[in-house]
């Protein structure tokens, strides 16, 4: 058989840092906030794995998993509608005995006769609140000729404020590492607050299949929940963990106003390339005809999605699609999530507005740039 | 299990008025609209009248329509019975033959429509941007007990002359056809859409196969037949937007027409009439620091750092520092170098402009010449194409073409 796929399958962890944003998971999860335009945080690690060859895929969902599951559907759009893997939604008690997981370990425990049934080598596990255009390939490839049980990938950048802000809660926790040069991993650190560059997990893993079903069984009978802090941080001697280096873009959305900072760095081409460029990320149709730019309408410096009717003035701004802004609306460093309403001669500034929101004519609202306002799904101002 | 109406898509026709445009695709898969093909407008059509079944009679350059096709997905026509189905000249036990004209194309594929064993069938053309209800239609069709139906458009009577027409009675049975006559009895022109009963229409088409010297066309020689049979033929009023785009300028002419909606009547922007079409999947579009853009329609992909006005982008357009678009239509992966000016013209996709290149002009002195620039040609930096040129093949920087 021609071999075009990569020997790997993904599981993903749409849940994963939930707790980080809470305005907006009320309603969805980490999987499935929208971002740059016109994508959810899942369509980026989701088209990174399909580009590189994986195509059958599980998502391990927790709660608020319902938009998720309208926006991913069969999985067409990601070319996972397989009759041999594809995508594969796991709910919470899907059987008797699955409940719904803490860490990874629980999570895993859900689906090992899943695990133990699949052919693939090799298993790539990957969280979902980072935007990248990942190479899963050069991951593997990695893995594979370094011989390692498992392979962690790490960026070099400081701890973000953000994680260092949250660490404590259950879900939040976060890693470092350390390594030889050999690039084998000697330390892994637990919510360290440590300053300068570090080599920050990104959680996104590589390791054998059979090694993984091992680890899992034995993790679940102790009782284990994290898979980095119960499994492999305490047995780096006798476990030989490779650390893989990622210089490429990621967005990263570690509270809300991580999320504004990620979605403005976009207007920026160098990093709208770099996200977008290498391969193309999927994301669901929604069959919006092109954005229309009406009478005075006035836009500088934005990215905008289809859909969009423009009849005010945006500035610096990321209008998802099917947005309107009224004649003589102002927009200026917004986030405007799909299908928001700006009324005629609103001026609003710093405000992130989710889906459906309406704002009202002549309507003034201002956050800061370091505290932008947030307006809840369907509110109207 | 039989289907109620299937439609049969006419769509190999060369678009030969469509010169540089239509050089390696057919017409119906010529872009329209920013975002979509011509053939989205009946396509789209069938599946929110509750067509499920649709044939498509290609012929001409198909490749790029199969493509776009493909299993009919993204117009929800990927089906378990039905779908679907682009359905190109073939060969039979008894020899092959280019399609030799429209009846004979729906002749040639009699047992593709066997199959769905349809009480009616809606012949549709690939080349006309409308939307329309087809279910409407076959509701008069019904009510009049017709066998056959033909929906018509009013038209001013002294264009009328340029059409095929249906001289009706006051119950709208047809009584006469005249095709583009010097003295026309009637200002109701065919918009070559019909509905037939299945069984009249496999009759008349068995009937005209056999005839040597006819020219197979449901104009020329159907229809005709049909009304020297007495058969009951009614004439269906249409009164919506309707445009036949075979030409560059009523091409380029629609799609103005799309930027005004309000005035113009064809609303692509209507949420319970959707336009379907293949997804770019590209990312959405960025205004720069310096980009300017006025009453206009832009998508997915574009990056405008110059000044766009009045003027329709395809996915992908690059619009660079400095340079200028206006009354324009820029179709996909088009990029304009700064300092360019693109005016009153057609630009086909993938197109290169170099910078300070001229393409095109605002109409001056009663000229409105519409310049056509065919996909894939790069025009050099400084080169000037003026507004009647149609460019089909690469400019060199600084040369001249008229």
């Amino acid at each position: 058989m021609v071999k075009s796929n990569a020997d790997a399958l993904g599981i993903l962890f749409p849940n994963s840092y939930d707790s980080l944003i809470p305005e907006l998971v009320t309603e969805r999860s980490m999987a499935s906030i929208p971002f740059g335009g016109r994508y959810r945080m899942v369509d980026f690690v989701l088209s990174s794995m399909v580009n590189c060859g994986i195509d059958n895929i599980s998502l391990i969902v927790r709660r608020n998993y319902h938009s998720l599951m309208d926006h991913l559907g069969a999985g067409r759009e990601w070319d996972l509608t397989r009759k041999n893997g594809g995508l594969n939604i796991v709910p919470p008690f899907a059987e008797k005995s699955v409940k719904v997981y803490n860490g990874r370990v629980e999570a895993l425990a859900s689906i090992l006769e899943f695990l133990r049934s699949q052919k693939e080598t090799y298993v790539v596990m990957a969280d979902t609140n980072i935007a990248a255009n990942f190479d899963f390939n050069a991951l593997i490839d990695a893995h594979i000729k370094s011989g390692a049980d498992v392979t962690v990938v790490y960026t070099e950048e400081e701890i973000p404020q953000s994680a260092k802000e949250a660490h404590g809660v259950g879900q939040d926790l976060y890693y470092t590492l350390k390594t030889d040069d050999g690039g084998r991993v000697t330390d892994m650190y637990l919510n360290s607050v440590e300053d300068g560059i570090q080599k920050f997990v990104m959680n996104y893993y590589v390791v054998n299949r059979e090694l993984l079903i091992q680890q899992i069984s034995e993790a679940y009978i102790r009782g284990y929940v994290y898979y980095e802090r119960d499994i492999i941080a305490p047995h780096l001697d006798k476990m030989n963990v490779h650390a893989f280096k990622y210089d490429g873009y990621v967005a990263r959305i570690g509270n809300l106003k991580s999320y504004f900072d990620e979605n403005m760095k976009l207007l920026d081409d160098a990093n709208l390339d770099a996200l977008f460029d290498p391969s193309p990320i999927y994301t669901k149709i929604r069959d919006d005809n092109p954005t229309r730019y009406v009478g005075d309408a006035k836009a500088e410096n934005v990215l905008v999605a289809d859909g969009c009717v423009i009849e005010g003035e945006i500035e610096n701004s990321i209008l998802f699609r099917g947005v309107h802004v009224g004649k003589g609306a102002k927009v200026k460093n917004c986030v405007l999530m799909q299908d928001t309403e700006i009324g005629e001669g609103a001026d609003i500034e710093y405000v992130i507005t989710d889906k459906r929101v309406s704002i009202g004519a002549g309507k003034e609202l201002k956050g800061a740039d370091t505290h932008p306002m947030y307006i809840a799904k369907r509110q109207k101002v | 299990m039989a289907k109620e109406m299937i439609a049969m898509l006419l769509a190999g026709g060369q678009g030969s008025r469509l010169y540089a445009l239509t050089q390696n695709l057919a017409k119906p898969a010529v872009p329209f609209g920013g975002k979509y093909r011509i053939i989205d407008f009946p396509l789209s059509n069938c599946v929110n009248s509750g067509i499920d079944t649709v044939g498509i009679l290609t012929q001409y350059q198909p490749l790029v329509l199969n493509e776009y096709i493909g299993n009919g997905q993204p117009w929800d026509l990927d089906r378990l019975h039905g779908g679907v189905h682009v359905l190109p000249p073939y060969q039979q036990a008894s020899g092959s033959d280019w399609y030799k004209g429209t009846a004979n194309a729906i002749y040639q594929n009699i047992s593709f429509i066997q199959r769905y064993d349809p009480k009616y069938v809606i012949i549709l053309s690939g080349d006309q941007i409308c939307k329309q209800d087809y279910s409407e239609f076959l509701k008069f069709h019904k009510e009049k007990n017709a066998e056959f139906s033909v929906a018509v458009m009013e038209v001013p009577w002294e264009e009328a002359p340029r059409f095929g027409l249906m001289v009706a009675d006051e119950d709208d049975r047809i009584t006469e056809f005249q095709e583009k006559p010097k003295n026309p009895k009637s200002n109701l022109a065919s918009m070559g859409i019909y509905i037939f009963n299945w069984d009249i229409l496999k009759k008349y088409l068995e009937e005209d196969e056999a005839d040597p010297a006819s020219e197979n066309d449901f104009g020329g020689n159907i229809i005709p037949n049909l009304l020297r049979d007495n058969r009951r033929m009614y004439a269906y009023h249409f009164s919506g937007y309707w445009k036949d785009v075979g030409t560059i300028s009523s091409l380029w002419e629609a799609n103005m027409e799309v930027l005004d909606p309000e005035h113009s009547g064809i609303n692509l922007f209507d949420d319970d009439w959707k336009v379907y079409s293949r997804n770019s999947g590209m990312t959405g579009h960025k205004v720069g620091k310096g980009g300017k853009i006025e009453n206009s329609m832009i998508t997915d992909g574009c990056r405008i750092n110059g000044t766009v006005k009045h003027s329709i982008l395809f996915a992908g357009v690059k619009v660079e520092e400095g340079a200028e678009v206006e009354d324009a239509v820029v179709m996909g992966g088009s990029i304009i170098h700064s300092g360019a000016v693109v005016k009153h013209c057609i630009v086909a996709e993938n197109v290169e402009i170099g910078q300070n290149a001229v393409v095109g002009a605002m109409p001056a002195d009663g000229e409105k010449g519409v310049a056509t620039v065919g996909s894939g040609v790069s025009i050099g930096d400084g080169a000037k194409i003026g507004p009647n040129a149609m460019v089909k093949t690469n400019v060199k920087g600084g040369e001249e073409q008229w």
